[in-house]
């Protein structure tokens, strides 16, 4: 097999990799903070899809209309988010992860109820937005801009849950949290307002991945359930609530599948389940994780 | 509502006679209800072993396993292949399909018996969505998105009240040996393991092996559920292994309370009807289910019966302070 056409593949790992990394992040801060497995990550991203379509239709606007749509949706995410939190989370942090685990499934029920009702069954596409509409040659190999312009957005959110995580007040706030929250709470700080702010920038990172990913492929039902397992197997192979880690993660994932769709097609998604278990069983944490209670 | 029959379900564990009476309703029921409801009454009986199944895992040994499905798909698959490809005999099939599903445990269980809380949740999902998409992709053998149809019970179980008594006898056996095992000694020490797994290896009990074993129990009673489902539904489709189908005993479980052996019991037969009426005026049935679940986990902790269960013990509890302090007075 020659160079370029690895090289091809190993460039698409990434851009999944990226897209997966964007939506995998907000599904691991949630975790690494609140403790709380969101398994309704994946319908919020899907119903950031969604809106986005909406938005960017009812707009119209040539160039930058996919942009505000963007922002716009992800902005309404992240007020899903607050309400999620807010009204049901809250009240169940008290309660065994079952249960929690539980009600974030109940929300992925409601959820695709109500994008059905919203929106039908059928399958929407957004086409992509300038400048990033055409195909940049790669070793001779067309390459979809586009790919570049979800890349770069991988690499900012990175920069930006670093620079948040690691150099901000809130940050050292955030890893003290997720370490022993009863002495970040004695020391008065307001942990269930933490516990919102998380989940809120948790769910507008979803809507915004969902709003990245519209372009990808079709919008359609189901794309929730695809991503969120996708990214079960990325924190849990990097290490849940670990920033590195679910960068690593989402580049093994992202790599995995794109050499196993072009080795053996069926089963790219096997592929990324055997690598997922292989960790499980010999660094249960993940590879950045860290062991639990 | 649903309090009074909660009631009294959950003190049937105490009192035979509830038992009784509920076998003598489901036999006699064929002859009382239409045929829509008799299969409605099959499958909530053929998907209470599947939360069965899960249960023992969730409710005795303390893990939520999100991947039950596979056993019960996988058992179901073995029985339309046998009898659709190979022609082979239905009752050998029966036994093929739990044979293939407690093996298949044996491996899968392998694995996750290592693991513990949200990770064996995880490993659990992760292994029944790979043999998901194994079956869904592995077109020439398993007929892929088509699934496999034709799938005929023998002449004798052909009509639909025959196959109903066949499937409520073999779940009557079911139950009761799992009664029995959840009330061996086997079952005290998979409670043990749950209240206290340090403690419980203190004695000198070997977690893994118990759990294993359990596990195995388990993937043979969700191969069960599989291999009655194949022929009584005729058809086998892969969605049968997707992680929603993995969802249901959890939900079953937690809406029935998995704290007793016939919560999810319960749960399953609530939310099987309650699918089968809510579909009656509206295709949002996920909205609603999702609806009731969080209703459930907000104002009855423990689940429906798991709740009925604590208030009918407060209310004893003090009848009995009253009494106690009665005879005080009387002193």
């Amino acid at each position: 097999m020659s160079f370029d056409v690895l090289f091809n593949q190993f460039m698409s790992g990434i851009a999944r990799g990226a897209l997966l990394f964007l939506v995998a992040s907000g599904l691991s801060l949630t975790f690494g903070v609140l403790r709380v497995l969101n398994f309704a990550h994946g319908s919020l991203y899907m119903l950031g899809a969604f809106l986005t379509y909406s938005i960017w239709k009812y707009l119209l606007i040539p160039v930058v209309g996919f942009y505000i749509a963007t922002i716009l949706a992800s902005l309404i995410m992240g007020g899903v988010g607050l309400l999620i939190e807010f009204f049901l989370l809250r009240r169940l942090y008290s309660r065994g992860w079952p249960e929690q685990l539980l009600a974030t499934y109940a929300i992925i029920l409601i959820i695709t109820d109500i994008v059905k009702w919203g929106w039908g069954g059928e399958f929407l596409s957004i086409p992509r937005p300038k400048p990033f509409t055409g195909a940049v040659s790669l070793f001779g190999f067309p390459f979809p801009s586009y790919n570049f312009f979800v890349i770069l957005l991988g690499l900012g959110l990175v920069v930006f849950l670093w620079w948040l995580v690691y150099k901000t007040r809130l940050g050292d706030i955030i890893r003290a949290a997720a370490n022993d929250r009863e002495m970040v709470s004695a020391l008065g700080i307001p942990i269930p307002w933490l516990f919102t702010w998380i989940f809120v920038l948790g769910a507008l990172i979803a809507g915004l991945s969902g709003a990245v990913a519209a372009p990808f492929g079709a919008i359609r039902l189901g794309m929730d359930v695809e991503i969120i397992i996708e990214c079960f197997a990325v924190v849990v192979i990097g290490g849940m609530g670990s920033l590195p880690g679910t960068l690593l993660g989402s580049l093994i994932v992202g790599e995995v599948y794109s050499f196993g769709i072009m080795f053996k097609p069926e089963l790219a998604l096997a592929f990324i389940f055997i690598v997922m278990a292989i960790v499980l069983i010999i660094r249960p944490w993940g590879i950045f994780g860290r062991p639990e209670r | 509502m649903e309090t009074k029959p909660a009631e009294g379900k959950s003190s049937l564990i105490k009192r035979q006679w509830w038992l009784a009476l509920l076998i003598v309703v489901a036999v006699l029921a064929p002859f009382f209800t239409s045929e829509f409801y008799l299969a409605i009454l099959g499958e909530a009986l053929i998907m209470s072993l599947l939360a069965l199944s899960f249960n023992l895992l969730f409710g005795y040994m303390g893990q939520l396993s999100f991947g039950q499905a596979a056993f019960y798909g996988v058992s179901g698959y073995t029985v339309a292949m046998l009898i659709t490809k190979a022609h082979f005999n239905f009752w050998l099939s029966l036994v093929a399909g739990v044979f293939v599903a407690s093996l298949l445990g044996l491996v899968i269980g392998f694995f996750c018996v290592r693991l513990r809380g949200i990770y064996f949740s995880i490993l659990t999902l992760a292994f029944g969505q790979l043999i998901y998409f194994v079956i869904y992709k592995w077109h020439d053998f398993t007929g892929g998105d088509d699934g496999i149809q034709g799938v005929f019970p023998p002449e004798i179980l052909q009509s639909p009240i025959h196959y109903y008594f066949f499937i409520l006898v073999v779940f009557v056996f079911a139950a009761l040996i799992l009664w029995r095992i959840v009330n061996s000694p086997f079952g005290y020490t998979l409670k043990s393991m749950r209240e206290n797994s340090e403690r419980t290896e203190f004695l000198g009990i070997n977690i893994s092996r118990y759990q294993l074993i359990a596990f195995v129990i388990a993937a043979a009673y969700g191969g069960l559920a599989g291999v009655l489902w194949a022929p009584f539904y005729r058809s086998m489709a892969p969605s049968s292994l997707f992680w929603i189908k993995s969802g249901e005993p959890v939900m079953a479980a937690i809406l029935g309370g998995p704290s007793l052996f016939f919560g999810p019991i319960f749960g399953m037969f609530i939310m099987t009807f309650f699918h089968a009426w809510v579909l009656g005026f509206t295709v949002f049935w996920a909205f609603i289910m999702g609806v009731l679940i969080l209703t459930v986990i907000f104002l009855l902790p423990g689940g429906m019966l798991g709740f009925a269960e604590e208030k009918l013990k407060e209310r004893r509890e003090n009848r009995n302070n009253v009494a106690d302090r009665r005879s005080q007075i009387a002193d």
